[in-house]
């Protein structure tokens, strides 16, 4: 806790440091990992994690950032190199050693039992004795959540819990396993600004209770907020590391991403007739409540149309809805001349609504299939991709070999199964498929979560060149600055009912804000 | 008018008819709960019955015929272990395989070991067991304190794997693997050695199962001696929605189905003789198929049940 960041040795990869020194909370000394499709995920990565600090990592996607924090917490096993912990050279062989060496992960796709109540998914981890003792485990979790000012029910069960409220209860759990190192992969690509704002709060006082903190970003913003040092990776190697002190956004870009970032112009569109048409919706969600409550809403050819909110206040309903995955109870949804309310998914996508979904591994990818077929699933049953039943394996291929050029996505051949590709890159298949399949009205929800810059700018001017073909888009997502850069309209729901809309040209931030937040 | 001493009667055939149903589903209920589909279950009754028979002829101790039950049930499920844990193949493919192997094994050595392949008849059986004191009280005593050793042991498995399942951390830990298995494995839950440990106490129960077939029932074998009280068994699994309360519900209700079908031409004896009568011997799995509609709608096993894992 001593150490300030300042004062703090400054090394890159080139540099000999033994990591000995005890101020290191984890030493990695020249990490590789291949993975066995030949993929090299790390490559030679020595990295110094020092006790108490937040360490910030940045990294395309796909340049191994998660790899590295999986072998960290034992779930990966390095091909070559040495781990150190205080010091002490260890060998990690399952997440359970890691956890007695006070090392704990949060997942980029959380490690929740959704069945499960909190106090289950905690017992999980806590139970060492024959007959789980629930009484011990509320103690713990009453005593942890007391002293972090976090307020869960242990009874509530997670899949009934909003995304921000989950990530509480994942590091919640580290805390009641008493991990000392916390590491947490893109906590905050599925928070809302006010939620990312009580996340930083919470890490703050994490490391002032003299947690280590590692943290993988794609947020540059985030990085140079919060973290004490910061490492950039790129393809598998370590580019620097350097205090957070000497560091800014334009550096860190250039560190992350070789070369320019090319920077959408983004020219505000000339809306036509309308296309997607929403009339006083009423939907509810899982549990029979109103969700999306008398809902009018129009998007017109060639515009953006942006859903600013807080999650959890109908945007997911108002999505599903539109794509025929939840039941309309009143109102209705008209696609250019169609009426497509209560229609089945298959005939609002023939229709023509493309979607690109929040939840990719559930709703968007089938991820034990190929990336090839994957990304035909689609167009697959029309012609020219199939004739007669049969499919052209031939076009499935060159299909997915365009849009894997086209949109640059990181995989090793064209027929690897979706499973093995980074989050990022799930991401950008979707898109991908979904950008290539023509239509009308596009939906896209948290469209470059999880994306790195590079990455978000190719999806945002892919938007912007669908807007200027004529393609209606609704773009749902929490990233504020996204909405504002790209949206002709913006329109702020608030408890499933749009309360205000704004043209980005005369935007009150302010009063937008309260309107997101019921104020008003 | 039905007479009282029919009722009970079929009343208690109910249990006993119920009990081999019961051990394997509850074996069975560990097996998925852990995301194990193990339709070799069907297999393993089969050896945990030849084997009992064996271990019980050749050395004419029905108590060392109960161990062997159990053994073959064991190794029949381990074996479903290698195949499904191990080397991480389809569940449903290598149930079946484990069947065909299992009825292919039993065939070859009873031809081996018998003259004419006929199985000779066991001298004693495990006979009822009517506890003291609490078989007088009337109708209960008769219904169910008049049982077998097999029946009580089917019953009191049936809390006690529910406090598995549910108060015990290897149940916690075998429900969230049946979840999601790769989570489970990044929580440091050792899958693999969970799942062999929920395969083992399945192979014990339905090794069981099978047993009491030769051992207690029928005191012969006959390769077709299971029947398809293995299918019904996993039936029964979802029909109880993998809680061994609704399992036990299950059972009674295809023991009672079964009970019935055996007595109809008592209990209607215009009917006897007839060959509509032998229509009845069809009801059970008539049942099994309307209760499955019926009941087996809307219901939601564990998220993993039967899945691969793939490659990781
Ligand atoms: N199990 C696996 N088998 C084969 N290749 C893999 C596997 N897991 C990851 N990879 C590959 O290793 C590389 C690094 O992946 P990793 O998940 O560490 O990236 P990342 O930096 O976390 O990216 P993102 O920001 O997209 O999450 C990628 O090219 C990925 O496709
Ligand atoms: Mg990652």
């Amino acid at each position: 806790m001593a150490i300030t960041p300042l004062s703090s040795p400054f090394f890159n990869d080139k540099e000999q440091d033994n990591g000995k020194d005890a101020e290191y909370a984890v030493f990695l000394k020249g990490i590789t990992k291949i993975f066995p499709n030949g993929t090299v995920a790390n490559h030679d990565v020595t990295l110094g994690i020092l006790k108490g600090e937040v360490h910030a990592i940045l990294g395309e996607n796909g340049a191994g950032k998660t790899t590295l924090m999986r072998i960290i917490s034992g779930i990966l096993k390095p091909d070559s190199g040495e781990i150190l912990i205080d010091g002490k050279p260890v060998r990690i062989r399952d997440p359970m050693e890691a956890s007695r060496l006070g090392i704990g992960m949060v997942h980029q796709h959380f490690t929740l039992i959704p069945e499960f109540t909190v106090r289950e998914n905690i017992a999980l981890v806590l139970a060492t004795s024959g007959w789980l003792n629930l009484k011990k485990v509320d103690e713990k979790i009453t005593s942890v959540s007391k002293s972090m000012g976090l307020e869960i029910d242990p009874d509530s069960k997670i899949e009934s819990l909003p995304i921000g409220k989950r990530q509480q209860v994942e590091i919640l759990r580290l805390l009641c396993q008493d991990v000392k190192i916390l590491i947490l992969d893109e906590p905050t690509s599925v928070l809302t600004p006010i939620e990312v704002d009580s996340f930083f709060r919470m890490i703050r006082d994490l490391k002032s209770s003299g947690k280590t903190i590692v943290l993988i970003t794609h947020k540059m913003k985030e990085a140079l907020q919060i973290s004490d040092r910061i490492t950039v990776l790129r393809a598998g190697r370590v580019i620097k590391t350097i205090p957070t002190s000497e560091a800014n956004e334009a550096l860190l870009a250039s560190l992350v991403v070789e070369g320019m970032i090319p920077a959408t112009v983004v020219r505000r569109g000339t809306p036509g007739a309308p296309v997607l048409r929403v009339e006083s919706l009423r939907v509810s969600d899982d549990r029979g409540r109103p969700a999306v409550d008398g809902l009018s809403l129009v998007v017109r050819s060639g515009e953006i149309v942006g859903i600013a909110g807080v999650a959890g206040n109908g945007q997911k309903e108002l999505v599903e809805a539109i794509t025929g995955l939840r039941r309309v109870e009143s109102g209705t949804v008209r696609l250019a001349l169609h009426d497509i309310t209560n229609k089945p998914t298959r005939f609002i996508i023939e229709r023509g609504i493309s979607y690109i979904p929040e939840d990719r591994l559930h709703r968007g990818v089938i991820l034990t299939m190929g990336v090839h077929e994957n990304l035909a699933l689609k167009c697959i049953g029309k012609p020219p991709m199939s004739r007669k039943s049969v499919i052209d394996r031939g076009l499935v291929l060159r299909n997915a070999e365009n849009l894997i050029s086209r949109f640059s996505i990181k995989v090793p051949d064209p027929c690897t199964s979706v499973e093995n590709l980074s989050g990022g890159n799930i991401q950008k298949l979707i898109v991908a498929r979904e950008l290539s399949n023509g239509g009308e009205v596009l939906i896209a929800e948290q469209p470059t979560a999880g994306l790195d810059i590079k990455a978000s700018e190719a999806v945002h001017q892919e938007l912007v060149a669908l807007r200027s073909k004529g393609i209606g888009i609704l773009l749902v997502s929490s990233d504020l600055d996204e909405i504002i850069k790209l949206s002709d309209r913006i329109c702020v729901i608030f408890g499933g009912r749009i309360v205000g809309e704004f043209v980005p040209e005369n935007l009150d931030i302010e009063r937008l804000s309260r309107l997101m937040l019921g104020a008003e | 008018m039905i007479e009282w001493a029919v009722l009970i009667g079929l009343a208690a055939a109910t249990l006993r008819v119920a009990a081999p149903l019961l051990l394997a589903s509850l074996g069975e209920t560990i097996a998925e709960r852990g995301g194990l589909l193990n339709l070799g279950i069907q297999g393993a009754m089969l050896l945990g019955a030849f084997s009992a028979f064996i271990g019980a002829y050749f050395t004419g101790s029905l108590w060392i015929g109960l161990v062997s039950a159990i053994v073959g049930g064991v190794l029949a499920t381990l074996l479903f272990g290698v195949l499904v844990v191990s080397l991480d193949l389809d569940h449903v493919v290598s149930g079946l395989a484990i069947n065909l192997l299992a009825s292919g094994l039993t065939l070859y050595f009873t031809r081996v070991l018998f003259t004419g392949g006929v199985s000779p008849y066991l001298g004693e059986l495990f006979g009822p067991l009517p506890i003291p004191i609490l078989s007088q009280i009337p109708v209960l005593g008769e219904v169910l304190f008049s049982q077998t050793g097999f029946v009580y042991l089917g019953l009191i498995s049936v809390p006690l794997v529910y406090m598995l399942l549910t108060k015990t951390t290897f149940g916690i830990r075998l429900r969230a693997i049946g979840e999601d298995p790769v989570t489970a494995s990044y929580l440091g839950i050792n899958v693999v050695k969970m799942r062999y440990a929920a395969l083992f106490a399945e192979g014990m129960l339905a090794g069981l199962a099978g047993g009491l077939l030769t051992i207690s029932m029928f005191n012969t074998f006959d390769t077709r001696i299971v029947a398809a009280r293995g299918f019904v068994a996993v039936s029964i699994v979802i029909l109880g929605r993998w809680n061994p309360w609704g399992v036990l519900a299950g059972s009674l209700l295809f023991g009672f189905t079964e009970a019935l079908s055996l007595r109809i031409g008592i209990i209607f004896p215009e009917l006897s003789g007839a060959s509509t009568i032998q229509l009845f011997a069809l009801l059970p799995y008539l049942v099994a198929l309307v209760a499955l509609v019926a009941g087996g709608r809307r219901v939601r096993g564990p998220a993993s049940l039967g899945k691969r894992i793939g490659k990781q």
